[in-house]
């Protein structure tokens, strides 16, 4: 009998155990909307925001009350490491802890670009000409964001093709060398960088490249597209698409990184040098050309400081093969879409919420926003003369408080503020300039069922084979081996869908 | 009849036995029932936190998406199971694994046996005590600290090692991205990781073998030597089998981090194991249900390890862990 009692007990508790665990989940599930529903698009509320992080840590309070103040809004950011944007949001998706915006930056992500497309997120599209600055986004650009047809966010706004080289100008002149114009005299001036010894310290310890583990914002891409390399896919007049590493150039880039490994002209240990490690071996002096995104240029020359004071730096963007201007390229990163900022619908639940929260990223774009979400408050973090040429003032200060927020303007382009430093000016008008060359991925806004859940996978199969191939561990029929392989595992199946996809959008 | 009399005979045993049984083990429910009521809690915790969530496997057998949920989301058989076993990455991975796996066991399973009997045989009390503590130490280290300062040492843009070599005349040597050096490199880790660690449970062993056994060794004209291999390992070999059996079924979880931190394009071929594939396929690409399958794979393989080292250990007539 007495045993009966216990076990009436001992169930007794695990039902109550159970039941406040229960209550724990409710309970963080009403916390999550937090968004006040009302009709005027004007009246204070509260946003969350799911936010991509790209420096070290969090910003400080200073800069979130002054966007509360102007948008007026309460808003509370939680951040992703960039580093780990992947599984935290394919988490946050899985999970359902999402806020009232996300920022979603892999939009090819295959659970992303499901999410999106199952209708978890609210459709924008018909409502952004009812926000100024809204409406003035582009045709052109609400369709390259566009998945399916739809627009699930507003995307954000990137300059179209970023990248270029960045080269010791100091260093040209100690070994007599003009600047390089094509890739021949390139591989000159890296074999110079080698072998004269730019840096006069006597010893044999610089090399021409310092490239990091990434052939898509390292240097393979860019001096890629400077050969001819189409951006991901080549679409030919009749339809037919081509993936860019089945392509000659695609070859032809190969060697030329071959060569500049084998020679000795770059860092032997590329493969595996971290972004962080590579900028810091340039600052100290170790090579003398960089490629990547051209505004880089002013934080390796801030680096320097204080180690290579002599450092001077010149930015090249209209490297061809042979010289003539007509043979300029530059892929277009993401066709100049940074992301979306999508509004799910579990935590936007009606229309009249939505619209406050676009009425809040719609402000985020005025002119005094953009200002402060770039360069601060005036006079604590910048000052600013009459040509609206804007200079830091505190530089660790606009760090810590200021730089977290570059990645979260829904708009990078077309303001009058512009920064004052010379080297950021100058990457400035030749990102501009970029853009008349830029070459855009075709599929881009495509779809194919097969990249949507294989294509990452597949890819794998290429990049693990470009670098092999610079390294010199297969040849051209490993590697040739290497681009059947992932048409056999998949590939052929997405070039089809792409085309299939192609003319359907043409029509 | 006579047969069936005995057979009914035998039918009344049996059922009188369980019975009793039975009644033996509520008596022995009453009489320990604080003990049981111990156990409580833990067994709560196993409910719900390896149980429950357990119930989450069969989204290998769908094609699960978040939004849907597990009710909604469309069952799709074994197609996923598929999928693993005809690519031809299934073999690269298993293989990988259980090299990885064959290397832990071989080479590092003994490294501890012997550094703790030698430790045993050293007299000079301070000396053995900062010893053990020194090489305790890189176990509290993370794999990030550890595998960057491996990087910082054998990179061959100015690493330590490579230098060296440079010096002595030798060539460098791509420790990081060539697949024949990413065994030693990830074994070389573990060892200088996690040996001195591993001491404690053995050393612990050791101070409780009978001191009589040795000066009966001793009467008997037996060195040190002698009396480590007759004594000290025998005296120890239950913990041994048994942390054995612990080892190889923790051993293919053991990978993750350490692994996904040395992998790169380069090595993929022999450093994609179980664990940074789930992660890649699942949580990066978003590939939850095969992510799954994968998992449940990896999971029944490790079972079959267990069990099989299990019955090997019952077989030589020790105790076993079950």
């Amino acid at each position: 009998m007495k045993m009966k009692k216990m076990v009436k007990k001992m169930a007794a508790l695990a039902i109550c155990s159970t039941l406040v665990l229960a209550a724990c989940g409710e309970k963080e599930k009403a916390a999550g909307g937090t968004a006040a529903s009302g009709a005027d698009p004007n009246a204070k509320t509260s946003i969350s925001w799911l936010n991509i992080l790209h420096t070290a840590s969090p910003p400080t309070d200073t800069i979130i009350k002054k966007i509360e103040e102007k948008t007026n809004a309460e808003v509370k950011f939680s951040w992703i490491p960039d580093a780990s944007k992947e599984e935290r949001i394919n988490t946050s998706l899985a999970s359902d802890s999402l806020a009232d915006i996300v920022t979603l930056t892999i939009l090819d992500n295959s659970s992303v670009r499901n999410a999106l497309k199952s209708g978890m997120f609210w459709e924008v599209e018909p409502y952004l000409d009812e926000f100024p600055n809204l409406a003035k986004i582009s045709e052109d650009t609400r369709r390259s964001a566009s998945i399916a047809g739809k627009l699930y966010g507003i995307p954000f706004q990137k300059d179209l093709a970023r990248n270029g080289v960045v080269i010791r100008k100091d260093w040209l002149d100690k070994v007599g060398l003009p600047v390089p114009k094509t890739m021949d005299e390139l591989m000159e001036v890296a074999k110079a960088f080698t072998e004269k010894d730019p840096d006069g310290n006597g010893k044999n310890d610089t090399t021409g490249f310092m490239d990091r583990s990434d052939l898509v914002y390292g240097a393979f891409k860019t001096l890629g597209s400077y050969m001819g390399v189409p951006n991901y896919w080549k679409v030919s007049e009749d339809g037919k698409m081509t993936p860019e590493f089945d392509t000659e150039e695609y070859v032809k880039a190969m060697d030329y990184m071959k060569k500049l490994y084998d020679n000795g002209y770059i860092n032997q240990d590329f493969a595996v040098t971290a972004k962080t490690d590579q900028q810091q071996k340039f600052a100290q002096g170790k090579a003398g050309i960089y490629v990547g995104a051209l505004f880089d240029s002013k934080n390796l020359k801030n680096m320097a400081k204080g180690v290579q004071d002599n450092m001077e730096l010149v930015l090249v963007n209209n490297m061809t093969p042979t010289g003539s201007e007509s043979e300029r390229h530059i892929w277009a990163g993401n066709n100049g879409i940074g992301g979306l900022l999508s509004f799910p619908k579990s935590e936007v639940k009606d229309e009249a919420e939505l619209k406050r929260v676009l009425k809040f990223v719609n402000d985020l774009m005025d002119d005094d926003m953009y200002a402060l979400m770039t360069y601060g408050i005036k006079d604590v973090h910048y000052k600013v003369d009459e040509n609206d040429a804007a200079t830091i003032i505190n530089q660790d200060l606009w760090q810590q408080e200021v730089q977290p927020f570059a990645s979260s303007r829904p708009n990078e382009t077309g303001y009058k503020i512009h920064d004052s430093d010379p080297l950021k000016a100058e990457s400035d008008k030749l990102i501009k300039e970029n853009a008349n060359y830029a070459v855009l991925n075709p599929a881009y806004s495509l779809e194919s069922e097969t990249y949507s859940t294989q294509g990452s996978e597949l890819q794998k199969i290429i990049t693990d084979a470009t670098y092999k191939y610079i390294l010199g561990k297969i040849d051209l029929n490993g590697f040739k081996d290497a681009v059947e392989n992932w048409k056999k595992s998949g590939g052929s199946k997405i070039i089809s869908e792409y085309e299939a996809a192609y003319q359907e959008a043409k029509k | 009849m006579k047969d069936s009399s005995t057979a009914a005979v035998n039918m009344n045993m049996k059922t009188a036995k369980k019975e009793r049984s039975k009644r033996t083990r509520l008596e022995s429910l009453k009489r320990n029932k604080l003990l049981y009521l111990m156990i409580f809690p833990g067994v709560l915790y196993f409910i719900i936190f390896k149980y429950l969530p357990m119930g989450g496997l069969v989204i290998a057998f769908q094609d699960y998406q978040p939004y849907q949920g597990i009710m909604g989301s469309p069952w799709v058989g074994f197609k996923h199971f598929i999928r693993l076993f005809t690519e031809p990455t299934f073999f690269m991975l298993l293989s990988n694994t259980l090299i990885l796996f064959a290397l832990n066991i071989v080479i590092f399973f003994p490294l501890p046996i012997i550094l703790a009997l030698m430790l045993n045989e050293v007299r000079h009390k301070l000396f053995k005590n900062a010893v053990q503590t020194i090489i305790y130490i890189p176990h509290f280290m993370s794999w990030v600290i550890i595998v960057s300062i491996t990087y910082v040492f054998l990179t061959v843009d100015g690493g330590v090692f490579n230098e060296m070599l440079a010096a002595l005349g030798l060539p460098k040597i791509s420790f990081l991205t060539s697949p024949e050096w990413l065994r030693t490199v990830y074994i070389g880790q573990v060892i200088w990781k996690e040996l001195g660690w591993s001491t404690i449970i053995y050393l612990a062993a050791i101070t409780v073998v009978d001191t009589q056994l040795y000066e009966a060794a001793e009467m008997d004209g037996a060195g040190r030597l002698r009396k480590t291999w007759h004594v000290t390992l025998p005296a120890i070999r239950p913990v041994i089998i048994t942390l054995l059996i612990l080892k190889i079924g923790s051993t293919l979880d053991l990978g993750f981090e350490h692994m996904y931190l040395l992998l790169n394009s380069l090595n993929r071929e022999v450093a994609e194991i179980f664990d940074t594939y789930i992660y890649t396929a699942g949580l990066k690409n978003g590939q939850l249900s095969f992510s799954t399958t994968v998992g449940l794979f990896k999971g029944l393989v490790g079972l079959i390890l267990v069990m099989l080292s299990n019955r090997l250990a019952k077989k030589f007539g020790e105790d076993g862990v079950y």
